[in-house]
C-alpha cells in the first residue's frame, strides 16, 4: 500500500488544495508582470502535487523522497526573487536539506527496528536508544520543516526576501500543515507519546511562542515580523500537542488550519503593500489605510485573529490548546505540573505580546501618517485577486470562529470524546456584539448628529506640526522594552546569531576549516613533522 | 434569547454597569476632593459629563474615519459582554453562559485595544505615543494578571468556569484567605489598577505630558464611549475580583461592602502615589508584581 487516506491526511490535503488556489489566484495578479513567472508557476504547481502526495502516503520510503523534493522546491521558489534572495534560500536549503538528512538516517533507523516501511503498521516505543535517536532524528526535519525551535532560523530570512506569495503559500501554510502532520504522525502514530518526552515538548513550545514573538517586537521589516510569527504560532501548535489529549490536540490541529488561513492572509497584504507602496520597511511606510481600504481590513481582522481576540478564529484554538494544556497540568504531579502551568503563562503572555507587535504593524502601515515619500507615488489597490484572496481569508477568520464549536473534531483524530472544561459561546456573544453595534448605530444616526462630520488637521500644542518631523512610524514602540534590564543582553546576542542554528554551524564549520588552513601552510618541515609524529603513533598502536 | 439580550444590555450588562460605574467614579472623584481638602464635584457629576459630552460635536482628525469611531464601539460592547458574563456568574453560579476565565481575561484586554487602535488611527504623534504606552503598560500588567488567574484555576482544582470557582469557594471558604489567595489576589488588584488606568499608571494618558496621549483627538460622544468603557471597567473588575477571590454565601450589603473596600483600596493607591515613567511601569509590573504572582502559584499548587 503506497498510499492510505484517513481523515487526518484528508484534511492536510484539502489544506494543500486550498492555499494552492488560494495562492495561484492571488498569483494571477501579483506576478503579472514577473520575469520568471514561468519558472514560478511551474514550480507551484510541482509544489502543490508534491505535497499532496507526501500528504497521502503511506510509505516511508516514498515519504521522504517527496519530502526531499519539497525542500528543493522551496528553495527554487525563493530564489525566484533574484540575487537579494540568494543567502536566504542557500540557508533555507542548508537548513532543510541537512535535517531531510537526518530524517533519511532515522527512516532507515526505524526500519531496521521494526522491518516495515508502512507508517500505519510501525508501531515503537522509547524503550531502546536506537528508537530515541530514530524518533529525534525524524523530529528534526519535522520541526525545521514547521519553523520550531531551534531549526526555525530559515523561515525570517525566506519571509523577508521571497516574493510575498511565496511566503504565503510555503512558510505560511504548506510547511506548516505538512511539519505538522508529520510531528502528529510519528509520535501519535508510529511512536507514542510518553510523559518525558510531553514534557520536553511543552517547553519547547513555550520557549518558541516567547522568543520568536520577542524577536518580532523589534523587527523593521514587515514580512520578516511576519516570519518570526510564523515561528511564534508553531509554539502553539506543539503546546497542543504535547498535552496529548483529545481537547489539545483537536486545538492544535484547528490552530494549525488557522494559523496557515490568517498567516497565508497577513503575507497576502503584505505582498500588497510591498508592490502597491513598493517598501516593506516599516519605517518609509505609513497611512496605507486610506489608500488600500480592502488590505487594510484583511490584515486588521488577521492581525487580530492571530492576537487571539474573541470571537476570531486564532483565540477559539488557543482556548482549547489552554484547556488541553490545564487538564495535563492536573494529571502530572506537582513538580512538573508547575513547569505546565509556566508554559501555559508563557502561551498566553505570548498572546499579548502578538498583539503588541500587531499594534506596531497595523499602526506603521496601515494607520499613522503617510510619510512625505510616499506622497506623490499613486498608491491604489489593482487587481481583483489580489484584492479578494486576503478578503475571502479574512472572513474565514471570522466565520471559523464563530462557527468552531460545529466543527466536528472527533472525527479529525482518534481518541477518546472531546469535552470542553470551558464554555465559549462564540455565535451568542457575536450576535449580542452585533445587535449591541447595531443598536448604538441607531442611536447615533437618530441623534442626527451632521451627516458629514468636521474633519481637522490633527492637534500637536497649538501650532502646525511638520509632518516628516513629528511623524511617529511606530517602530520605536517597544524600545523601552528592548532597554530593559535583563533582555537588553539577551537581544543583543539574538541580533548577532548567537542563537542561530544556522550562524552557529558554520562558525563551526568554518573554524574547522581554519584549523585545517593552519597546518596546511605550505611549509615543507612542518608537514615532515607531522607526518613523523603519525608514523610514531602508528607504530605506538601496532607494536603495543 | 431576550433573555440573554436583556442580560446584555440592561442587568448585569451594560446599564447596570454604566449606572453603578459611573456612580462609584462619582463616589471616588468625591472622596479624592475630600483626601484633598476640596469639596469636589457633585456625586453625580460623571453622569452630567457624559450627557454633556453626546451633545457636543465630534471633530475627526484629517484623514482618519470609520476605524477612528468604531473602535470605541468595540470597547464598550466587549466590556459590557464581560460584565453581562461576570454579573450572571455571580447571580447563578451553576448556570454556564457564554464564557469561561479564559474568555474573560481575553474580553478584558479588549478596551484597550481599541483604544490603542483608536488612537493610532487619529494621525496625532501625541495619540500615538499614548497609544504605545498603553500598549506597553498592557504587556507590562498582562503578565502578573494572568499568573493570578492561573492561580485561582489551580486552587479550584482546574475550574474554569468562573460560576464553579465561585461554587468552589462556597464549600471551601474564600480563596482570599489563604497565603496563595491573598498573594494573588494583591497582584490582581495592583493590575486591575492599571487597567483602569489609575495614577500612578495613567502614563497612556498622561493630561499634563501629553495631553490625554491616546484620547487627546477624541471629542462628543466617541469620547463618551471611552469614558463609559472605563466606567464598565470600574464595575466590573471589583466584580471579577470579588468571583475570583472573595466569594462567600451572604447577604447583598455585605457584597456592596466587599464591592466598596475594593473601590477604597483603588481610590488609596491612586491617591497617594505619583505617575510613573513607562519604563517604571513595566519595571515595577515584570520585577516584583510578578514575584509575587509567582510565588503565589507556587504556593497554590503546594496546596497553601
Amino acid at each position: 500500500m503506497m498510499f492510505k487516506v484517513d481523515p487526518l491526511s484528508i484534511f492536510i490535503a484539502a489544506g494543500v488544495i486550498f492555499f494552492s488556489i488560494a495562492t495561484f489566484i492571488y498569483s494571477f495578479g501579483f506576478m503579472r508582470e514577473h520575469p520568471r513567472r514561468r519558472g514560478y508557476y511551474f514550480y507551484l504547481i510541482l509544489t502543490s502535487l508534491v505535497s499532496l502526495a507526501t500528504a497521502l502516503t503511506n510509505n516511508l520510503i516514498l515519504f521522504a523522497g517527496l519530502w526531499g523534493f519539497l525542500g528543493l522546491t522551496l528553495y527554487l521558489l525563493i530564489n525566484i526573487n533574484g540575487e537579494i534572495a540568494v543567502p536566504a534560500a542557500k540557508k533555507t536549503l542548508i537548513i532543510i536539506g541537512g535535517t531531510d538528512a537526518l530524517m533519511l538516517l532515522g527512516i532507515a533507523m526505524v526500519y531496521s527496528l521494526s522491518g516495515s516501511w508502512q507508517m500505519d503498521k510501525i508501531k515503537l516505543d522509547f524503550t531502546t536508544a536506537p528508537s530515541i535517536f530514530a524518533y529525534i532524528f525524524i523530529l528534526c526535519a519535522a520541526f525545521a520543516k514547521a519553523g520550531a525551535m531551534p531549526f526555525h532560523t530559515w523561515v525570517p530570512d525566506c519571509a523577508q526576501n521571497s516574493p510575498g506569495p511565496v511566503a504565503a503559500f510555503l512558510p505560511a501554510s504548506l510547511d506548516k500543515l505538512l511539519g505538522i502532520y508529520l510531528i502528529v504522525r510519528l509520535t501519535f502514530g508510529m511512536f507514542k507519546m510518553s510523559a518525558g518526552l510531553s514534557l520536553i515538548f511543552m517547553v519547547l513550545g513555550a520557549v518558541t511562542i516567547l522568543s520568536a514573538v520577542m524577536m518580532a517586537l523589534v523587527q523593521h521589516d514587515l514580512k520578516r515580523l511576519l516570519g518570526y510569527h510564523a515561528v511564534s504560532q508553531v509554539g502553539y501548535m506543539i503546546l497542543g500537542l504535547a498535552s496529548a489529549n483529545p481537547i489539545g490536540i483537536a486545538g492544535a490541529l484547528f490552530h494549525m488550519a488557522n494559523n496557515a488561513i490568517y498567516k497565508s492572509c497577513l503575507f497576502f497584504c503584505a505582498a500588497n503593500v510591498e508592490k502597491k507602496a513598493g517598501s516593506q520597511d516599516l519605517d518609509k511606510l505609513g497611512g496605507l489605510a486610506k489608500f488600500m481600504p480592502v488590505t487594510y481590513i484583511s490584515a486588521l481582522i488577521a492581525s487580530l485573529a492571530i492576537s487571539g481576540v474573541p470571537p476570531f478564529n486564532g483565540f477559539f484554538s488557543k482556548w482549547m490548546i489552554y484547556q488541553g494544556v490545564i487538564i495535563k497540568a492536573r494529571e502530572v504531579g506537582p513538580a512538573a505540573g508547575s513547569v505546565v502551568l509556566i508554559c501555559l503563562v508563557a502561551a498566553m503572555f505570548g498572546s499579548a505580546l502578538t498583539l503588541a507587535s500587531f499594534v506596531k504593524l497595523l499602526h506603521a502601515v496601515f494607520l499613522g501618517v503617510l510619510p512625505s515619500s510616499l506622497e506623490n507615488k499613486k498608491i491604489e489597490e489593482k487587481g481583483m485577486g489580489m484584492k479578494i484572496v486576503p478578503l475571502f481569508l479574512a472572513l474565514l477568520c471570522l466565520l471559523s470562529g464563530i462557527f468552531a464549536y460545529k466543527i466536528p473534531f472527533k472525527y479529525l483524530f482518534v481518541g477518546a470524546e472531546l469535552k470542553y472544561p470551558g464554555i465559549w459561546n462564540a455565535s451568542l456573544a457575536s450576535l449580542l456584539i452585533g445587535l449591541g453595534l447595531f443598536i448604538g448605530l441607531v442611536i447615533f444616526r437618530l441623534k442626527q448628529i451632521r451627516p458629514v462630520f468636521r474633519q481637522e488637521q490633527a492637534y500637536v500644542g497649538g501650532e502646525p506640526a511638520p509632518r516628516d518631523e513629528t511623524r511617529v512610524s511606530g517602530t520605536q514602540f517597544y524600545e523601552t522594552i528592548k532597554q530593559f534590564g535583563p533582555l537588553k543582553g539577551i537581544y543583543l546576542r539574538a541580533e548577532a546569531g548567537v542563537f542561530d542554528i544556522y550562524e552557529q554551524g558554520k562558525n563551526l564549520t568554518f573554524a574547522i576549516g581554519k584549523f585545517l588552513q593552519y597546518l596546511h601552510n605550505g611549509v615543507l618541515p612542518t608537514y615532515l613533522v607531522w607526518t613523523l609524529l603519525g608514523m610514531l603513533g602508528l607504530f605506538l598502536v601496532l607494536v603495543r | 434569547m431576550i433573555r440573554n439580550l436583556f442580560d446584555f444590555l440592561v442587568f448585569p450588562g451594560f446599564l447596570t454597569a454604566i449606572f453603578v460605574g459611573l456612580l462609584t467614579g462619582g463616589i471616588d472623584r468625591v472622596v479624592t476632593a475630600r483626601i484633598q481638602w476640596r469639596k469636589g464635584p457633585p456625586l453625580f457629576q460623571n453622569f452630567i459629563d457624559i450627557i454633556k459630552l453626546s451633545a457636543k460635536e465630534i471633530i475627526i482628525p484629517a484623514g482618519a474615519r470609520f476605524t477612528f469611531l468604531l473602535s470605541p464601539f468595540f470597547g464598550l460592547l466587549a466590556v459590557s459582554l464581560a460584565a453581562a458574563i461576570i454579573g450572571r456568574a455571580l447571580i447563578n453560579p451553576l448556570e454556564s453562559f457564554l464564557g469561561d476565565v479564559i474568555v474573560i481575561l481575553y474580553l478584558l484586554g479588549i478596551p484597550a485595544i481599541a483604544l490603542i487602535i483608536g488612537a493610532s488611527s487619529s494621525r496625532n504623534p501625541l495619540a500615538s505615543v499614548g497609544a504605545s504606552r498603553e500598549m506597553k503598560l498592557m504587556l507590562a500588567y498582562e503578565l502578573p494578571f494572568i499568573i493570578s488567574l492561573i492561580t485561582v484555576i489551580v486552587k479550584s482544582k482546574g475550574a474554569l468556569h468562573l460560576g464553579s470557582i465561585i461554587n468552589y469557594q462556597v464549600n471551601n471558604g474564600a480563596n482570599l484567605y489563604s497565603f496563595s489567595g491573598a498573594l494573588a489576589f494583591i497582584c490582581m488588584l495592583l493590575c486591575a489598577h492599571a487597567k483602569l488606568g489609575f495614577v500612578p499608571f495613567d502614563v497612556a494618558e498622561a493630561e499634563q505630558e501629553i495631553m490625554a496621549g491616546a484620547m487627546i483627538e477624541y471629542s462628543g460622544l466617541a469620547l463618551a464611549l471611552f469614558k463609559l468603557t472605563k466606567a464598565v471597567l470600574l464595575y466590573l473588575l471589583p466584580l471579577f475580583l470579588i468571583g475570583l477571590f472573595w466569594f462567600t454565601n451572604a447577604n447583598l450589603f455585605v457584597f456592596i461592602g466587599k464591592f466598596l473596600v475594593i473601590i477604597v483600596l483603588f481610590v488609596l493607591i491612586k491617591n497617594t502615589n505619583p505617575r510613573l515613567r513607562i519604563d517604571q511601569a513595566i519595571k515595577f509590573f515584570w520585577g516584583p508584581v510578578t514575584i509575587c504572582a509567582l510565588a503565589g502559584l507556587g504556593l497554590a499548587i503546594l496546596g497553601y
